[in-house]
């Protein structure tokens, strides 16, 4: 398939944009940028890179100039944020954008109130991550579709706006990734507490 | 036309999509051979048609490997976004799909297949038994589609269509752009 793809390439300065995958849209995005990656180009088999986890972890995506360019999903463990799943596709590589992504991911664990990140790194990619301040977990080499991997951590500073047990209630119920702005929750606290609930109807028989 | 009935003992299936997991198969399989392998950019890859059309999905045992989108119009049923999963090539799997989009065109009561093609592949969609809407060569660049055609009933063949180029080539106009799965920054 030829396509005239210009319009779609990265501009000089490039605008990137990168949130919380919150629409189903989004999410879908997320899962073909993925796709295009993982099982276009490392020839991953499906029901691997769609490894059962995709509803239970958050997901980033990356907008280079409003096209979706990069992902990353994140799962949450007690003592640990998990990144995995990061992809940036073909053409916006080069531009150092999944640096971008890993800031992002970091920032928002540590808001969450994360002190640890942890990746299954290919090997390959150690010496980009060892500069953000990756080190290994222990030697363990270990390998799943295809590839080789290192465990590897880095720790996250206590921030003093993480959330926390005593956090405002109307701050944990806004979007995680926009906890400084009012939420949709909080505008729906001008409406009184009428404690509306539909009446227990019995089903019809036939 | 042969097709392969197992690969590697696995067998070869098709199914409609009937289930939201079975979109997200179609659609990965599609990000992975269009985005993947031949960059396109995804707002062009799914551009706004995705649910207003059948999915058409081919496995090897459990794995989705193909897949065929089929848009309905009055007078014909538009096969379009064929994808077949790189290293599953060469068993005729994209035939299959093709079969089966004829299929369930002709429970539909529908007589014509329509597709575009681009010229590179119009050898591959004549081998399926395809033609040329219109029989001459146009003034071809090496990105202009051809429009091909089909009977879904091959014993009542199609009569011969009149019709400019320019004109079946015509694109669908965007259904509302405002409403794309985009990013947020326009531009």
């Amino acid at each position: 398939m030829a396509v005239d793809s210009s319009a779609a390439m990265p501009t000089r300065d490039p605008v990137v944009t990168i949130k919380l995958a919150s629409t189903s849209d989004e999410l879908l995005q997320c899962f073909a940028l993925r796709a295009a990656v993982f099982m276009g180009e490392q020839a991953c088999p499906y029901w691997e890179e769609f490894d059962g986890n995709d509803y239970a972890a958050s997901h980033i995506i990356m907008y280079v100039d409003g096209e979706p360019a990069g992902s990353m999903r994140l799962r949450w463990f007690q003592s640990f944020c998990k990144l995995e799943r990061c992809v940036v596709l073909r053409r916006y590589r080069g531009l150092g954008i999944h640096h971008e992504i890993n800031a992002w991911a970091k920032r928002f664990a540590q808001r969450k109130g994360y002190t640890k990140a942890y990746v299954h790194l290919q090997k390959r990619h150690m010496p980009m991550m060892e500069k953000e301040g990756f080190r290994r977990v222990d030697d363990r080499t270990f390998k799943f579709s295809d590839h080789e991997y290192y465990a590897v951590y880095c720790d996250l500073d206590k921030v003093d706006e993480a959330i926390r047990l005593d956090s405002d209630p109307m701050v944990v119920n806004r979007p995680e990734d926009r906890l400084d702005e009012e939420g949709i929750l909080e505008k729906s606290a001008a409406r009184p507490a009428t404690n509306p609930h539909a009446p227990h109807v019995e089903r019809l028989r036939n | 036309m042969t097709t392969a009935q197992s690969i590697d003992g696995e067998a070869v299936t098709t199914k409609l999509a009937m289930r939201m997991e079975d979109s997200m198969q179609a659609f990965a399989v599609r990000a992975a051979c269009f985005i993947g392998g031949l960059d396109v950019p995804f707002s062009e890859e799914f551009d706004g048609h995705d649910f207003g059309a059948t999915h058409v999905l081919a496995y090897v045992g459990e794995e989705p490997v193909g897949t065929v989108r089929v848009r309905w119009f009055q007078s014909f049923a538009m096969p379009e976004r064929l994808a077949v999963i790189q290293r599953y090539r060469g068993h005729n799997i994209g035939a299959l799909l093709l079969e089966r989009c004829r299929a369930l065109a002709a429970s539909r009561g529908c007589n014509m297949l329509y597709a575009q093609a681009l010229p590179a592949d119009v050898k591959y969609w004549e081998k399926q038994g395809w033609r040329r809407l219109v029989a001459e060569e146009g003034s071809a660049g090496d990105k202009r589609i051809v429009a091909m055609v089909k009977a879904v009933d091959p014993s009542k063949p199609l009569p011969e269509v009149e019709a400019p180029e320019a004109v079946v080539l015509r694109r669908e106009p965007q259904l509302d752009s405002t409403g794309m799965p985009r990013g947020t920054v326009s531009n």
